[in-house]
């Protein structure tokens, strides 16, 4: 028993516990990500710059009610729908007529978007760092194991992650929508001659996919500073999750996430002046044992 | 045929050219390129640099300049590329015959326009980026530091810090050059200054880390009696939230440069945390002088916005350049570096002088702890206390021993 207790020391089972917070927003974003990769085969490298959009945006709604707690709640579903908006645009105004085009094409067409996104949002936001409040309720931070502290808006983060994973799980296993689309990564022109509109299917799950950006950019911006540049930290990170999770299996990117999150902390907790390369080592694991992902591979 | 009238067209193009750049030259005007980081996060800072320095020649200019010729400028954005800056330097001199370059936020690019200018006999300010290289190592007669460095940062923090009762210290910060910079300036000269302290342990993530709550409960569980925080540009925010959300701020109290600073405390309101330790090299009410509040009063009307440290360091620059020039008593390049070798002139944080010996601005640096005040909607630092140059810049002979003979 005693052995048992030493070995869940109080700093371990906070370092799982604040990894899993992580865990959350890598997973919202990766698995969009994963979405968009698995049905419309299109690598999104501005994924990210729709992540830093919805964190901006989160700011912007917050100030407009008055940086209170109604201005986060309406922030966080508001700043999603912006980012979905401008990603209906993009879809039906320039991806519908590239589907086709060869996948560097692709990465380099939706790189350029990226840079140009960056250099919009400097127009529009301006330079300055910005800040979006943590709502009163969760403000400050609970005492855990050992008088360890953990943050409020991180519980908030715990209960996210699964909602936001069953609603996908909802939406992939249960609707026609989902089916189709599913079917639709498969075999493209079957499901255009069976009479479906493919290429709505295709702008449906684009949009989802980066409203999924635009939720992870809103859920991490109270935690941040929020600024230009955040897009290109995560992008990688996000790649990374949905190459280890296995391309376009959004329960590779929730198993890709765990892996970066909870490496990632409990890294810092066995070797802090190292702990940025836990995650990195992990990744070269699993490709060791599993080149191709943990998880079947849509493509 | 053809060939003849095809190369009388080019001859003519070519002598345009010629001619046009000449006059440009001979204009009656002194021309300052700046290169710097317009673009991505590092904007924040060099925007107001270049405010800063805008005010200054205007209030110059309308003066009717200096030696009777107006300053004017023109910049270009090196995207924090140091091979793309360092381009620019070039084709600013060669093609649009500056006098005088100026820049930059990236240190990288800050020693590669510094090369150049080296070889081309051109005077150089780097007006933000803080390596100690830039008048250590690779320092010369052609560069000027017009802002503080990392060491001279450390220093400044050991300083204030020898004197608190803190023991055991944990080093936390962005792992790349400026972190690690700052870090070990900070510790090295407070080990020096008060043999007690001991390391407990150190923290490194990457830069651009969003969330940094992982590492912050790591260290809160390790208990230490003071975490020294390497952090720059919007890592020192990101800091700051992660530092509030845990308690970190009132458990264990931290220090971070530039913690105290607006570009720091602006964005986050009220919600920044109280009790951070920091240094800043200007604070737009603190010394609450006649000349400091002339300084803010001006960039608030331009601007509209509170000035931040890098805003001081463009209006110095150009304050010095006027001057340097003035002094001089005619547009030559080697008269001008002459005269601003120990050249002090009025700025708004009281007279400052350039060092003759390794071209350093010898700025003070302000110490203290965030708090809130009911003035203004963000916090600001309180219990200052100033640090003179004397007290805290390292010695010509300290900085002038890494020069290679």
């Amino acid at each position: 028993m005693d052995f048992i207790y030493s070995f869940i020391s109080p700093g371990f089972l906070s370092q799982i516990l604040v990894g899993l917070s992580r865990t959350v927003i890598l997973f919202i974003v990766a698995s969009g990500l994963s979405l968009i990769l698995g049905v419309l085969r299109i690598p999104n490298v501005f994924h990210g710059s729709l992540y830093m959009i919805g964190a901006f945006m989160s700011y912007t709604i917050s100030v407009a009610f008055g940086g209170g707690d109604t201005g986060f709640w309406l922030a966080l579903i508001g700043a999603p729908i912006g980012v979905a908006l401008i990603s209906l645009v993009i879809e039906r105004g320039l991806f519908q007529y590239l589907y086709e085009r060869e996948h560097l094409m692709l990465i380099l067409f939706t790189f350029a978007i990226s840079l140009v996104f960056g250099d919009l949002v400097k127009l529009v936001w301006g330079a300055e760092y910005k800040s979006v409040p943590v709502p009163q309720v969760f403000q400050g931070f609970v005492s855990l194991f050992g008088g360890l502290p953990f943050p409020k808006y991180n519980t908030f983060l715990l209960f996210m992650g699964p909602v936001v994973a069953f609603a996908l799980w909802l939406l992939v296993t249960k609707t026609k929508m989902g089916k189709i689309s599913q079917a639709a990564a498969v075999d493209r022109e079957m499901v255009g001659a069976v009479g479906i509109n493919v290429s709505w299917v295709f702008a449906t799950v684009f949009v989802i996919g980066c409203l999924l950006a635009g939720l992870g950019g809103a859920l991490v911006a109270p935690t941040v500073s929020v600024t230009l540049g955040m897009d290109h930290s995560l992008i990688m990170e996000g790649f990374l999750i949905v190459i280890i999770g296995g391309l376009g299996n959004i329960w590779g990117a929730l198993l890709g996430a765990l892996i970066f999150g909870l490496t990632q902390s409990l890294g810092i907790l066995i070797w802090p002046q190292f702990g940025i390369v836990f995650p990195y080592c992990a990744v070269i694991v699993v490709l060791l044992i599993r080149p191709t992902g943990l998880l079947k591979s849509t493509w | 045929m053809k060939k003849t009238t095809f190369f009388l067209v080019f001859a003519v193009l070519f002598a345009g050219c010629f001619i046009l750049s000449h006059t440009a030259s001979a204009a009656n005007t002194i021309k300052v390129g700046i290169v710097d980081t317009f673009s991505g996060p590092a904007s924040t800072y060099t925007l107001d640099v270049l405010d800063g320095f805008k005010l200054a020649i205007e209030k110059i200019n309308a003066k009717g300049g200096v030696l009777g010729k107006k300053i004017e400028y023109t910049t270009r954005d090196e995207k924090f590329k140091p091979d793309i800056g360092a381009a620019m330097a070039k084709e600013l001199v060669l093609k649009e015959n500056v006098d005088i370059l100026m820049g930059t936020i990236n240190s990288g690019t800050a020693l590669a326009v510094s090369e150049f200018a080296r070889k081309e006999k051109i005077p150089f300010f780097v007006t933000y980026s803080k390596s100690e290289k830039i008048i250590g190592e690779k320092g010369h007669r052609y560069v000027f530091n017009m802002n503080e460095n990392t060491e001279m940062a450390g220093r400044a923090a050991a300083v204030a810090l020898a004197k608190k009762p803190f023991v055991k210290y944990w080093i936390a910060g962005d792992d790349y050059e400026y972190g690690h910079a700052i870090a070990d300036a900070v510790w090295n000269n407070l080990k020096r200054l008060n043999p007690k302290v001991q390391q407990v342990g150190q923290s490194w993530w990457k830069v651009g880390e969003p969330d940094l709550t992982p590492y912050i409960t790591q260290i809160m569980a390790a208990k230490p009696d003071f975490i020294i925080v390497a952090t720059g540009g919007a890592s020192m925010v990101n800091f700051q939230k992660a530092a509030k959300a845990t308690g970190l701020s009132q458990k264990i109290p931290f220090y971070q440069h530039t913690g105290t600073e607006l570009g720091t405390l602006l964005s986050q309101g009220k919600d920044a945390p109280e009790g951070v330790y920091g240094t800043s090299n200007f604070l737009f009410y603190f010394p609450d002088t006649p000349a400091n509040k002339a300084f803010v009063d001006e960039f608030q009307k331009a601007y509209k916005r509170y000035p931040k440290a890098s805003a001081i360091v463009g209006y110095m620059t150009g304050q010095f350049i006027a001057e340097g020039f003035k002094k001089a008593g005619k547009v030559d390049k080697e008269a001008f570096i002459n005269a601003l070798e120990g050249l002090k002139i009025d700025s708004p944080v009281g007279p400052l002088a350039i060092r003759a010996c390794d071209h350093q601005l010898e700025l003070p640096t302000y110490f203290g702890i965030t708090k809130k005040d009911t003035k203004y909607p963000f916090l600001v630092s309180t219990e200052n206390q100033i640090i003179a140059p004397k007290d805290y810049m390292p010695t010509c002979e300290e900085v002038l021993k890494h020069r290679k003979k």
